[in-house]
């Protein structure tokens, strides 16, 4: 009983921090119609941009913190006015929109390797490791704070989603873009403000996963997971984003813990597949035709 | 037309960026001080190893040392009475497939008379046909996987190494524990998809039964995982006496640091894949007391001259690796010197019969092994941010 409590906590920590990640793939998706690969390598940054505002220039953790969530907020858009946005005036396919973005992410992450170097960096210690010990269970402060964060940042774009102006707009423009178009919502500025919001986002996935583990120029393998997750929770959707990204933790956590841990990715994946076998549009995803 | 040269333009890019550090930019040094020598006045060698990647640190540091002890033999008038040695060296990323690729561009472009590295028996094993064909021997400075020189039963011709190997690592690991420090319950979290870290699991299990230990867990992790804590939930659950760590220094930082927070107490134990400057930086309190099987003893009155050296020139700690390096350069030259003449195949002859005094021990190459026989293995533990030398202990393979 107590390794179960303690799997679980396990997951539900390794799961939020895929959910972070997860929502900058799914707001993206939710407007765009393609997965934004180079959010991984906007995540990378962040995690970098954290640690040297940390380090480097010596400020204190929460304007670091902030600092690199507002840094690579503007690095997105930047990036969706170089890499999309010239895609979006021509009306390419999709296919198009998808391989800019896979070079953008290859190019961030070779970018960091021959400017900052291959090898990876530590966090210095902002939070004790000592954990929180209730009966034989121990959460650690990190994992704790990471969890909250999560859920604040999370709540607080629900919040903004549904109850403000620019959030109906989003709402609208996800439903159909050029229909909004018609109605006069200036979608350009959507699109700005998703890709924005979106890299805030990861932002703070990056400075959490970089207190959490490292920073290295290859974080991207992870988010290649959290991708997944918010693919079997359904692109798109928030909730199923958050909740796609909690399920894969769990489940690898449980799987490691009780059947095998070589197994893990095996047996975690397979059951995705199959789940996306029966449900293609993932747990909660909206109906879709073609989207690549 | 526009969308079509559009798209070339990405595919453009893409391969920009991929050419931009996909190859590996030579790191190819003169060391000749600037002086133009002839071409038949340069002996070329061969260096590998990992510059990018989680074992940068390591292949950064082989490849300096390689560097240093270069130049200072060059400084002194060079070897085979004036000729001047000169390092290629290559990344392999810790990749076998690129390795494979480094072998054949050193072994057919450079034409270099022997190769020194790489680090990692991942990549090590996979160059023996590259070798073999070329005629170029080569000589590994810490892949201690049995396959990297004997293969099958069959000793590999120009396979060399300067370190022992795993399970001469493991035995040494399961005795020291069982018999030095009484354990009798160790669980193993390993990397499934790493040959140094399966072959270590492998032996040390193998020993430590044997011994009349038991293994109460034995868990395994990927490449590129970050978090391990349900693995060491269920660690915690077995209770063992130890917790045995057959893997590189980053992911034994992050476990340790986890296992900590998960409330397991008990020492770790670790091969010769731990030890590192990092592994303080990352996990300086979680690491106290971890017992590590290595390679050299860094108190040694022996090596201080060398550390002094790299740290004077490079103002950073010799990693452990350089050690190694070190040695690897020390016996190729002595074969180059005995071999009379730069030839990869005489060379290889005289590596054969090889019998010298590296920092690490003295290397007597097995002719059946290629390995260097009876080497010692120097048991270290960590405390404070030092590695305190305990004793040398040699196990008995059987």
């Amino acid at each position: 009983m107590t390794q179960f409590l303690q799997q679980l906590i396990n997951g539900l920590s390794i799961g939020s921090v895929y959910a972070l990640m997860a929502v900058g793939y799914s707001l993206v998706y939710s407007i765009m119609n393609f997965s934004n690969f180079a959010h991984g390598g906007v995540i990378m940054l962040g995690a970098y941009f954290g640690y040297y505002y940390l380090t480097g220039a010596g400020l204190p953790f929460p304007v670091a913190f902030i600092g690199a969530a507002l840094t690579t907020c503007l690095l997105a858009v930047i990036i969706e006015r170089g890499a999309y946005k010239p895609l979006r005036e021509r009306k390419a396919p999709f296919l198009y929109f998808i391989i800019s973005a896979m070079g953008t992410s290859i190019f961030l992450e070779n970018m960091v390797i021959a400017t900052i170097g291959p090898t990876f960096r530590t966090y210095p210690e902002v939070l004790s490791r000592t954990p929180i010990q209730i009966g034989s269970v121990s959460i650690g402060r990190l994992d704790l704070a990471m969890f909250i964060i999560s859920a604040v940042c999370l709540a607080l774009l629900v919040f903004f989603i549904d109850h403000t102006k620019m959030g109906k707009a989003i709402q609208a423009t996800a439903y159909n873009i050029k229909a909004s178009a018609l109605m006069g919502i200036n979608t350009d500025l959507v699109i700005i403000i998703v890709f924005a919001l979106g890299g805030f986002f990861a932002g703070i996935a990056g400075v959490l996963f970089g207190m959490k583990y490292t920073v290295y120029p290859q974080i991207g393998i992870i988010t290649n997971k959290s991708f997944i997750a918010a693919v079997f929770g359904g692109l798109g959707s928030l909730p199923g984003a958050v909740i796609g990204s909690i399920l894969l933790g769990v489940i690898e956590t449980i799987t490691a813990g009780y059947f095998s841990s070589q197994y893990r990715d095996l047996i975690a994946f397979v059951l995705l597949v199959v789940v996306l076998i029966f449900r293609p549009r993932g747990l909660m995803g909206k109906v879709t035709e073609d989207k690549a | 037309m526009l969308k079509k040269s559009l798209a070339l333009l990405l595919i453009c890019l893409m391969i920009l960026t991929l050419a931009l550090s996909g190859c590996s930019k030579p790191a190819t040094e003169q060391q000749g001080g600037g002086e133009t020598t002839a071409e038949e006045d340069v002996i070329k060698v061969g260096w590998m190893g990992s510059l990018t990647g989680d074992q940068a640190v390591w292949g950064q540091c082989e490849l300096n040392t390689v560097k240093m002890l270069f130049e200072e033999i060059n400084a002194k008038g060079g070897v085979l009475g004036g000729k001047k040695l000169e390092v290629i060296g290559y990344d392999t990323k810790g990749d076998p497939q690129e390795a494979v690729n480094v072998a054949k561009r050193l072994t057919g472009q450079d034409k270099v008379v022997a190769i020194i590295g790489p680090n990692a028996s991942g990549s090590a094993i996979p160059i023996a046909p590259v070798l073999e064909e070329a005629k170029v021997p080569d000589i590994a400075t810490v892949a201690t996987n049995p396959k990297v020189t004997v293969q099958d039963g069959k000793v590999k011709p120009f396979n060399f190494r300067v370190c022992f190997i795993d399970p001469y690592q493991g035995a040494v690991a399961a005795g020291y524990g069982y018999d030095v420090l009484g354990f009798r319950k160790a669980a193993i979290l390993y990397d499934v998809a790493d040959d140094y870290s399966q072959g270590l699991t492998e032996f040390f299990e193998q020993y430590f039964v044997a011994k009349g230990g038991t293994i109460v867990a034995k868990e395994a992790f990927k490449f590129g995982d970050v978090d391990f804590r349900p693995q060491l939930s269920k660690i915690k659950e077995a209770n063992p006496d130890v917790l045995f760590l057959p893997i590189f220094f980053k992911e034994a930082a992050l476990i340790a640091n986890q296992a900590r927070e998960l409330g397991i107490t008990v020492p770790l134990m670790g091969g010769d894949g731990l030890p590192s400057e990092q592994l303080f930086t990352m996990a300086k309190d979680a690491v106290q007391g971890t017992y590590i099987v290595n390679h050299v003893d860094y108190d040694d009155p022996d090596v201080q001259d060398l550390k002094n050296r790299y740290r004077n020139k490079y103002g950073k700690e010799l990693e452990l690796n350089g050690y190694l390096a070190h040695d690897a350069v020390v016996l190729l030259i002595d074969a180059i010197e005995r071999a009379g003449v730069a030839d990869p195949v005489k060379i290889t002859e005289a590596l054969e019969t090889a019998d010298v005094q590296g920092v690490t021990g003295r290397i007597k190459i097995g002719k059946d092994t290629h390995n260097p026989e009876g080497k010692e293995a120097a048991i270290v533990k960590i405390e404070g941010d030092k590695y305190v030398f305990q004793q040398k202990y040699s196990a008995q393979l059987d």
